[in-house]
């Protein structure tokens, strides 16, 4: 899984040359092989070190406020939503859904590379959702279908059925 | 990729939308908003702009292959990427619907709710209240369209999110009040995402949102009205000073009634704000010859039998003065249409001199082959036009002559030219079409 979705950011990023990559520990965590010493390991220092190689740096952010907010994403990636149990779903998709009311990206008015890696990591979440849970989390929604209409985030993984117009309307918001 | 310039008074949010589309399209575009490539009330008014531009109006466009197209929306569509106009049909027809809706239900709301903050516009109560409610039936219809989408049309930024954020743009920054928008949270997150996005930015520069919605500005409206628009003066003497007090009273009324139906063009209202000279004739003695009076009896009654004799019985030899003028460059004249542009053009450039002035201009001749002549009576002894900065455009096209009033070829001319009919001997083509400026 890991493994598929660094490599969909390469592309992303438009780096050319694939990198090799192996997993590590129980929790299978990422590490980039290098030719000349120790490998980087944990998704959030190689997708870092990729943009960086990628030289992208607006990806992390073009501000230091927004540099913060995305290694702040990232690390709710790795840290709140890896691997979190199906109880702390709802709370994290209730948290995102209030975030994102007024906000396109998750950091800035752009995108960064917050936003690819929420979405992989959202991914299985979403696919999940009954039609009424999509419009319960209405803004997490349309933040994830705008990811997938990016055809440079949506490499290897399937599109999700989003409804625009709303079906429960007496429902949340 | 298409080239060109584009005309403008700076600030102004129509030609943003061009110039934005630009931005994303790469198109060349060059923006004249300032002298000495272009100021704004004199370049619009060249018989070079005209014959490009007709209406002499802001934003035009004109590509360095000669393509000229005026309206902004128009501009901006034809400066556009593909993927900007839509790539469906279903989606370039629903771009185009948010342009019309723009236009339709934006503008004339935000128009007659800010204008008035800017002191471009006279505050009327009623007026404002109406247009607060009109934007917010626009802005509460916008806010559910976005509610689950992130752009307009499709995913990405078109052609309609260019064209309704400009439109929202001086509302947003002058009047919508975080009070007032915050019961719009999908609008406001699409406006600011918009004009955050680096092709907005480079056009627009950073964007203040409203914090505390402006009011009326009667200072600034009182400097910068035309002097028309201000009460009559209290002493005026007889009828003439109650008839003028009479209509000022009916405009404003009628403004009153229906700001948002007539608002004004940007244009407009920018020309408006022109600063206004004094009235050139103050200097001059009390004139005998009532002006309106004789316009009325032109305009309602028989001319060769009951105006052109009130006008001879009437007429004030020290006060006012009768002139001839022919154009000189009558070679240049080619369709007649474009030459009654040109004199249109010149009557709504001098519309300051209505009041005390009169002519009848008439092009003779036909297409390719005509010429244009006028008679014009003026206030004063001299040529009025050099008196104002504002009349001196197309006056040097034509060669001036004074008449002796009470001469026989002054008599003759004045009866054929306020009657549009005689054998006009110093002419020698029949008449095409007459204008009178009134």
């Amino acid at each position: 899984m890991a493994l598929k979705e660094l490599s969909s950011l390469e592309k992303f990023l438009g780096l050319k040359k694939p990198n090799k990559y192996s997993t590590q520990g129980d929790r299978k965590v990422p590490v980039l092989q290098s030719n000349s010493g120790p490998g980087l390991v944990g998704l959030v220092t190689i997708a870092t070190h990729l943009t960086q190689e990628a030289k992208k740096p607006d990806l992390l952010g073009s501000s230091a406020e927004e540099r913060a907010v995305v290694q702040q994403w990232l690390e709710y990636r790795v840290t709140r939503l890896d691997g979190c149990a199906k109880e702390d779903i709802r709370t994290i998709l209730k948290d995102l859904n209030t975030y994102l009311e007024d906000k396109v990206y998750l950091a800035g008015n752009h995108i960064s590379i917050a936003d690819p890696l929420m979405y992989y990591g959202l991914h299985h979440i979403i696919m999940d959702l009954a039609v009424h849970e999509k419009e319960k989390y209405l803004n997490v929604t349309r933040w994830f279908d705008h990811m997938q209409h990016y055809p440079i985030v949506r490499h290897h993984l399937p599109p999700v059925a989003v409804l625009r117009n709303r079906v429960y309307t007496s429902g949340h918001h | 990729m298409a080239a060109g310039t584009l005309y403008t008074y700076p600030e102004n949010w129509r030609a943003f939308k061009a110039q934005i589309a630009a931005q994303y399209s790469g198109a060349k575009l060059k923006v004249a908003s300032t002298p000495p490539a272009f100021s704004f009330g004199q370049t619009n008014r060249t018989p070079a702009f005209l014959s490009n531009f007709p209406t002499g109006k802001v934003p035009a466009y004109q590509g360095d292959d000669g393509f000229c197209l005026t309206e902004s929306n128009a501009i901006a569509y034809y400066l556009c990427s593909d993927a900007l106009r839509g790539t469906s049909p279903q989606a370039s027809a629903q771009v185009l619907q948010w342009v019309s809706f723009a236009d339709a239900d934006i503008v004339p709301s935000a128009s007659a709710w800010v204008f008035p903050t800017l002191g471009i516009m006279q505050f009327n109560k009623q007026a404002t209240e109406q247009a607060k409610e009109e934007m917010k039936r626009a802005l509460a219809y916008l806010n559910q369209h976005l509610n689950t989408r992130t752009f307009l049309v499709g995913e990405r930024v078109s052609l309609a999110d260019i064209t309704v954020a400009c439109s929202l743009l001086w509302a947003y920054k002058q009047v919508l009040e975080p009070a007032f928008r915050q019961a719009y949270p999908n609008v406001n997150r699409w406006f600011v995402t918009c004009i955050n996005q680096p092709q907005f930015k480079t056009v627009l520069g950073e964007v203040k949102l409203c914090e505390k919605m402006a009011q009326f500005d009667a200072k600034k409206f009182t400097d910068v009205q035309p002097k028309k628009d201000t009460p009559p003066k209290e002493k005026k003497g007889g009828k003439e000073g109650k008839k003028e007090k009479k209509e000022d009273k009916k405009k404003e009324e009628k403004k009153a009634a229906a700001p948002a139906a007539e608002e004004m063009d940007e244009c407009e209202v920018a020309l408006a704000a022109e600063p206004k000279t004094k009235d050139p004739y103050a200097h001059l003695p009390k004139s005998p010859f009532v002006m309106d009076e004789f316009k009325r009896k032109y305009s309602n009654e028989d001319t060769l039998t009951v105006a052109l004799p009130h006008f001879w019985e009437h007429f004030d030899r020290e006060g006012y003065s009768i002139w001839y003028g022919e154009y000189r460059f009558p070679k240049e004249l080619t369709q007649t249409f474009m030459s009654c542009n040109l004199i249109s053009g010149m009557f709504q450039r001098l519309d300051r001199l209505r009041k005390t002035a009169f002519a009848s201009m008439i092009l003779f001749g036909t297409n390719n082959n005509s010429t244009i002549s006028g008679i014009w009576v003026f206030r004063g002894q001299d040529l009025a036009f050099p008196l104002s900065d504002d009349w001196q455009i197309d006056y040097e096209s034509y060669a001036w002559r004074k008449l002796e009033v009470d001469s026989e070829e002054c008599k003759t001319m004045v009866k054929e030219y306020f009657a549009w009919e005689g054998d006009f001997k110093h002419v020698g083509m029949p008449i095409s079409q007459g204008k009178i400026f009134k």
